[in-house]
């Protein structure tokens, strides 16, 4: 599932969506949130950067091979949490936040989860709701000027989900290409020269 | 001339230079929420492969960054470009504070012009600030048609009636490496 691309009707753009893993990507992702939330929706750098964005998964969606769309994920121990999700501007009205939302509900499904949980700004909700997304409770609460619900979404497991039995080396895999081998697979053809040990105890392959 | 504001709403108003990781993320948010989440510039416009070779001024309110420009180097002149002050600081001088403080840069390592590319409609606010047309009049016809202004970096040393120098031409400069296009990363 590492790229999805909506091929369909002839002038259909094509869409990609990848985990954020290089600089480059995270600048992206970064920007695209700048553009909407403070260039459009007037929130401060400070609350828009909330110290957080080390401790979560980046995603980026590119139309066309340029950068429309972001999300942020962050990993609790029984949801994940989707949070600044953005579609710049020029395009809108494509349907294609829903195409991010889909990759990322299917890559939290791979890393076991179960339940997606989000904050969610009150003039979304009939959006999310065509998702499967429901309030916790009632609660209304505000934050960067916008009213907010707080809403989750159960998630189908899957029978491929990360666990501890999961083969070790899929696990050191990027994570949106568990599928794939991974950088790490082709150092195990160098074998372990334990490059720790005292020159005498290590081993030449 | 408007006037520059030392304060807004009782935070003072700052301008540096970026030195860290983070004040560069500082500057290019500002630029993204004004040309991209304002002007719908496409990202790998904005973005354009500059930014590394360049010199980046911030200007605060407060902790906020409310502005910035980016200026790069060149033998003859120092170009200040990517202007940007957040929508609600606009108004209170910060785009002369930045350009100031590129003045003063220019000055002290010993350049003595600055050169822009103005866009035809912002020409009437550049000249308030002192700066000219390097090429009088004509050219400016159509709508999107670029503007080449400049201004001497120290006041009492006007600049000579130059013709334009060779290397001040209105085109972009040539990608540096033609391998490493911005573009390039978003495609796949």
């Amino acid at each position: 599932m590492a790229v999805q691309q909506a091929v369909g009707i002839a002038n259909h753009p094509v869409v990609t969506i990848k985990l954020a893993s290089t600089s480059d990507e995270l600048m992206q992702c970064y920007m695209l949130r700048a553009a909407v939330f403070m260039g459009e929706q007037h929130c401060p750098y400070g609350e828009e950067f909330d110290g957080n964005d080390y401790t979560a998964s980046h995603v980026i969606m590119y139309v066309d091979g340029e950068p429309a769309g972001s999300m942020r994920l962050r990993w609790f121990q029984s949801f994940c949490k989707f949070e600044r999700c953005v579609v710049l501007r020029p395009f809108r009205g494509l349907g294609i936040h829903h195409e991010i939302n889909a990759w990322c509900k299917e890559f939290a499904r791979r890393k076991g989860y179960t339940k997606v949980y989000l904050h969610l700004q009150r003039r979304h909700m009939p959006m999310m709701e065509k998702e499967g997304f429901r309030r916790v409770d009632d609660r209304v609460f505000n934050f960067s000027d916008h009213e907010y619900y707080a809403v989750y979404c159960e998630l189908e497991p899957v029978a491929d989900a990360v666990r501890l039995d999961t083969e070790p080396m899929v696990m050191n895999r990027p994570e949106d290409r568990l599928d794939a081998l991974g950088i790490l697979e082709k150092s195990a053809a160098r074998g372990a020269s334990n490059p720790h040990a005292p020159r005498p105890e290590r081993r030449v392959n | 001339m408007s006037t520059i504001a030392q304060s807004i709403g009782g935070e003072t108003i700052t301008t540096k230079l970026a030195m860290k990781m983070e004040d560069s993320l500082h500057a290019f948010a500002v630029r993204a929420a004004c040309f991209i989440g304002e002007l719908d510039m496409p990202y790998s416009e904005e973005f354009d492969g500059h930014d590394f070779g360049a010199t980046h001024v911030i200007a605060y309110v407060g902790d906020e960054p409310a502005g910035t420009v980016r200026v790069r180097w060149f033998q003859s002149f120092a170009m200040p470009e990517r202007l940007a002050v957040i929508q609600r600081y606009r108004g209170h001088g910060i785009g002369q504070m930045l350009l100031e403080r590129c003045r003063k840069l220019a000055d002290g390592r010993g350049c003595n012009m600055l050169y822009v590319q103005a866009l035809p409609g912002d020409v009437k606010y550049w000249e308030k600030q002192g700066w000219r047309r390097l090429v009088s009049e004509e050219a400016s016809s159509g709508a999107k048609r670029i503007v080449a202004m400049v201004k001497a970096v120290d006041p009492s040393k006007p600049l000579p009636e130059v013709e334009a120098p060779e290397s001040i031409v209105l085109r972009p400069e040539p990608q540096l490496d033609s391998s490493g296009l911005p573009r390039g990363s978003a495609t796949n």
